[in-house]
């Protein structure tokens, strides 16, 4: 008993370190948000200027709201496409014979992870010269398109991953029960690869959202995203506006994070009552 | 009924062997588990139903609805943006000024104060909407692709300039449209990018100074030669530019920074690679932070950082290279299909104001091209932001042969690697 | 829709027709808007770059079309093959590093209670949501002389004087480090989120030490999230210029910086092609090798269908 505690506080304490480090770097930028001078080396005082500027700058909450919806729009296109295309690809694959479908299957799914390997900057530009191309007019609709076709190899590789070795025996039995195709994959797979689903989402997310790269190959005149506004400072100096703009980022995600995991508490409190009384209580005793 | 009941079985045992396999492979025959994995895996399915409650009907409403809203929010990106861009056609040429009076500048971020944006909206009527750029060889591609639309005016450096003027990619200025021509210093005019002054108003100049903290190291700094000194071992910062930093050493062996003589190059390079035990860094931005941390000793730097250094520790030295000062201007420019031309020019008109300019180069931090805002530069800034008398030969970078840029691609990588390698 | 409707009705008459067909389409129609994306958008690029490594520049800006195997001879320079060397040795270090953080990490996630388990993957994620630029600038102060790190280890007595370990090999490894955690740990955690404790148990209850278990059962088990963890962290590393650039101060020179440089200051763009070309084969044959590697030692047909 005593070596499983204290395996579990280990286990905990590592989680915590890790996280603490990730932390660090974005602790001391929120710090230096505050700081008078606009250099990051001198210690100035303290100072709510930064602050004031970035609230009359409407250019930088025009270029967020633009990257907000960009990041939504595209990690979830992204998960669409990667979970269909791995459920397919893995569903063809295993067979391991050497049938056209099955080689091709094998050769999309090189293909698709792809986009990692191909120098960002490469991809801006063919993906430029392509949209010119097609005649699509720049702005909005060709960084979703852009940004999807970066993002998809990350829901692609985890649920693919997931669902190795998992799908066939839950998908047929559910099948062989009597569920159709389309049933057996919302109710069986889909759960059982939501996981893979969203920390892949959340990766996408994080990836477009910070993209400069491909960005600013593929914006129109009109669509401004964030970080080509932080990266285009290089003439005059990261301004520590930046900062401030970071950490009410930082702080509303963290809100955002509180109140989610506020929502989530009732219902999971309820549904483990619900479903074993006994470790509930056995918690509380310990 | 007992055809799938059987297939049910063998897909569990299926699944079971191949999960144990690794621990079973050993005793292949103990695949008498099956039984309690089938129990176990029918438990987890059921458990997996209650924890997403979301089911048949209402799990397909809400897939539909999903897929509503991103259609829909595709679509509002996509009208938003053919709305804007209503007056400017892509393809076509869009020479009327029907875009509603908005003049969009290409450039960097931060490169003019608001204030003055806001005044010129005021003042004017257009609407400024601004665009940035990270390179200037971005703008390049992109203005290359749009054929010279899209954008009302760009600012960005001299040697793209030259490049876009000779694809025709800018149009000749109106000087009668901008009464205050005259306002610009001479000195920046008529270089290598614009002989003639047809299509650019400058916006800003940089030199690239040596700086350094004469309380770390106790050499006296006169020109780049002093910079292979080895009491400066790891604490040099140079700029991120390869014609800069080989043209350095450059000089110093007596070439000019635009040689073409791959040879010349050569032994810049193998000059430069006994320099690199006493780089700490390359970069381009914020070297000023730097040098204030103590983090190096001395660094060659642009002018904006080496302003902001000096003001913030008046004990650091600034240095104008006694072998000759490299420097470089912003320029503005019109493409040759900018839909709003009339408001490029009224921006010219605006900022070429002295009093506004003055205002201009105080926020950007680079010296001041336009003569008249000179003396309008407060105090605190004026020795920084005019060119000072008396620097010695100063020489542009132009663009150079390709057997000279392959030089010096393979002169800087070395150069960058050896100073890893120390 | 009409597939449930169906299977209500008539559960057992047409099965089997139904069944293959439905699989063909549904298979076909799951894979498609993959295979449409992976074609414009990723072939496309591969193509044109290919074809663009065999042409020259043109003067000052632009391309010239003449073929040539000019740029791949230029690769062979000392210079450019060291920063190959570079990049696969920087790669491998990063790829085991975040592999030992990462894959307990994800793996200690995955044991969790739910609950906790949604905020630590939230926690996570949280500071890769804010500028990757700014991150970086955090490491700077962090790691600046007489920075929070000095003063930390000076406080408590380690070190006399500042270390001075910005812009050094050590400060780009912690970047990269930091910047593909992420992916591994997510990886690891979908895949041993889905481990079935019970067969952990079973192992132990069979008499199993803990070790054995871990190595002989959960191991095995979670080796594809460790796979696409691997996949996911090694690529990118041999490409992240902008890390090695600001952290190391631009003085580790990576294939990515080379390329990036190629591109942005000596307007070469064969030339980068052709280094980007190098790049993705070296990347494949690794991934080749790796993936035969894990087929050969690793679980059956586990990772079939992984690369």
């Amino acid at each position: 008993m005593n070596s499983t505690q204290s395996a579990a506080l280990f286990k905990r304490f590592f989680i915590a370190i890790i996280l603490l480090l990730c932390y660090a770097p974005i602790f001391l930028v929120v710090l230096y948000s505050f700081n008078e001078s606009r250099l990051s080396s001198v210690w100035a005082g303290f100072s709510l200027a930064w602050y004031k500027d970035l609230f009359e700058d409407s250019a930088m909450f025009e270029a967020l709201m633009n990257s907000l919806v960009l990041a939504v729009l595209s990690s979830l296109s992204a998960a669409l496409i990667g979970t269909l295309g791995a459920a397919g690809v893995v569903r063809v694959r295993p067979q391991g014979d050497a049938s056209l479908a099955s080689r091709a299957s094998g050769v999309m799914g090189y293909l698709a992870v792809l986009p990692i390997m191909i120098p960002e900057i490469i991809m801006g530009m063919v993906l430029l010269a392509f949209f010119a191309l097609l005649g699509l007019p720049l702005g909005m609709f060709t960084l979703v398109l852009a940004h999807t076709c970066f993002c998809v190899p990350y829901p692609f590789l985890l649920v693919r991953a997931r669902l190795a070795g998992l799908d066939k025996s839950y998908g047929e039995a559910a099948r062989n029960l009597g569920a159709g195709e389309w049933r057996a994959f919302y109710d069986i797979t889909i759960p059982l690869i939501l996981p893979a689903i969203i920390s892949s989402t959340l990766i996408s997310f994080a990836m477009s959202f910070d993209d400069v790269i491909v960005s600013v190959f593929v914006t129109g005149p009109h669509t401004n995203t964030l970080p080509i506004k932080i990266y285009s400072q290089i003439k005059t100096g990261i301004s520590p506006k930046i900062n401030a703009l970071c950490t009410l980022l930082f702080a509303a995600t963290a809100l955002l994070g509180l109140i989610s995991a506020y929502i989530a508490r009732p219902r999971t409190h309820r549904a483990r009552l619900k479903q074993k009384k006994q470790p509930t209580i056995t918690r509380r005793v310990q | 009924m007992n055809r799938q009941h059987n297939s049910i079985r063998v897909s569990v045992e299926n699944f079971s062997r191949q999960a144990l396999g690794a621990f079973f492979r050993a005793e292949p025959e103990k695949t008498g588990l099956s039984a309690p994995i089938q129990r176990i895996l029918l438990c987890k399915i059921r458990k997996d139903f209650r924890f997403y409650p979301l089911r048949g009907k209402s799990q397909a409403l809400c897939a539909f609805f999903l897929a509503a809203a991103l259609v829909l929010f595709l679509f509002s990106g996509c009208s938003k943006r053919e709305k804007t861009a209503a007056g400017n056609p892509q393809g076509s040429g869009a020479e009327t000024a029907s875009a509603g009076g908005t003049l969009t500048i290409f450039t960097w971020a931060e490169m003019f104060p608001p204030e003055v944006l806001k005044s010129f909206e005021k003042d004017t009527g257009y609407k400024i909407n601004m665009v940035n750029f990270d390179e200037n060889e971005t703008m390049l591609t992109k203005l290359e692709t749009s054929g010279g639309s899209g954008y009302d005016l760009i600012i960005a450096d001299d040697y793209i300039i030259e490049t876009v003027i000779e694809k025709g990619l800018a149009q000749k200025l109106k000087p009668d449209k901008i009464p205050n021509f005259g306002n610009i210093n001479p000195v920046y005019q008529s270089q290598f990018y614009d002989p003639s002054n047809e299509y650019t108003i400058p916006y800003g100049a940089g030199v690239q100074t040596i700086v350094y903290n004469p309380g770390i190291v106790n050499i006296n700094i006169q020109g780049f030669t002093e910079l292979w000194d080895p009491r400066l071992k790891n604490n040099l910062a140079v700029v991120a530019n390869p014609r800069v930093v080989t043209g350095m050493a450059l000089k110093t062996l007596g070439y000019s920074y635009n040689t073409e003589d791959v040879g010349a190059i050569r032994e810049a390079g193998s000059i430069l690679l006994s320099l690199a035990p006493n780089i700490r860094l390359i970069r381009d931005d914020k070297l000023d932070d730097e040098i204030l941390s103590g983090e190096v000793a001395a660094a060659l730097m642009y002018t904006s950082d080496a302003t902001n250094a000096k003001i913030e520790n008046p004990g650091l030295k600034v240095v104008f290279p006694r072998e000759g000062v490299g420097f470089g201007i912003m320029a503005g420019f019109i493409p040759s299909r900018a839909a709003n031309e009339e408001a490029a020019h009224a921006f010219f008109t605006y900022i070429l104001d002295p009093q506004r300019g003055a205002q201009c180069f105080e926020f950007l931090g680079y010296y001041s091209t336009y003569a008249a805002s000179d003396n309008l530069i407060s105090e605190k800034y004026r020795e920084f932001l005019t060119l000072p008398e008396g620097i010695g030969e100063m020489e542009m970078m132009d663009n150079i042969s390709p057997e000279a840029e392959e030089a010096h691609s393979i002169v800087w990588t070395a150069f960058k690697a050896a100073a890893g390698h120390k | 829709m009409e597939s449930r409707k169906s299977a209500k009705k008539a559960p057992q008459k047409d099965k089997p027709a139904r069944n293959g067909k439905l699989t063909l389409c549904g298979t076909t129609f799951s894979v498609l808007p993959l295979y449409l994306f992976t074609l414009a958008f990723v072939l496309a690029p591969l193509i044109y770059m290919f074809v663009l490594s065999f042409m020259q520049r043109g003067g000052s800006w632009g391309v010239e079309m003449s073929l040539s195997f000019d740029n791949y001879l230029r690769i062979t320079e000392p210079v450019y093959l060291g920063t190959f060397t570079e990049s696969i040795k920087l790669a491998l270090l990063c790829t085991l590093f975040v592999a030992l953080l990462g894959y307990p990490f994800g793996y200690f996630m995955a044991r969790l209670s739910p609950l906790w388990r949604q905020r630590v993957m939230l926690l996570l994620i949280v500071p890769f949501w804010t500028s990757s630029l700014m991150r970086l600038y955090g490491w700077i102060i962090f790691f600046r002389a007489n920075g929070t790190l000095d003063h930390a280890l000076m406080g408590i007595g380690l070190t006399q004087g500042p270390l001075r370990l910005l812009y050094s090999y050590p400060a780009v490894v912690t970047g990269m480090v930091y910047a593909l955690l992420p992916f591994m740990a997510y990886s690891v955690y979908a895949s041993a989120e889905k481990l079935d404790r019970s067969l952990v148990e079973a192992s132990r209850n069979l008499g199993a030490s803990a070790l054995r278990a871990f190595f002989s059962v959960s191991f095995p088990l979670t080796m594809p999230g460790l796979f696409s963890g691997i996949v996911l962290t090694f690529i990118p590393s041999m490409g992240l210029f902008f890390i090695a650039d600001i952290l190391g101060g631009s003085k580790v020179v990576l294939v990515g910086n080379l390329i990036q440089e190629q591109l942005m200051r000596a307007h070469d763009w064969p030339f980068a092609a052709a280094l980007s070309v190098c790049l993705m084969a070296l990347t494949s044959i690794f991934l080749f090798l790796y993936s035969r590697l894990t087929r050969a030692l690793g679980s059956g047909g586990e990772l079939e269908g992984l690369v």
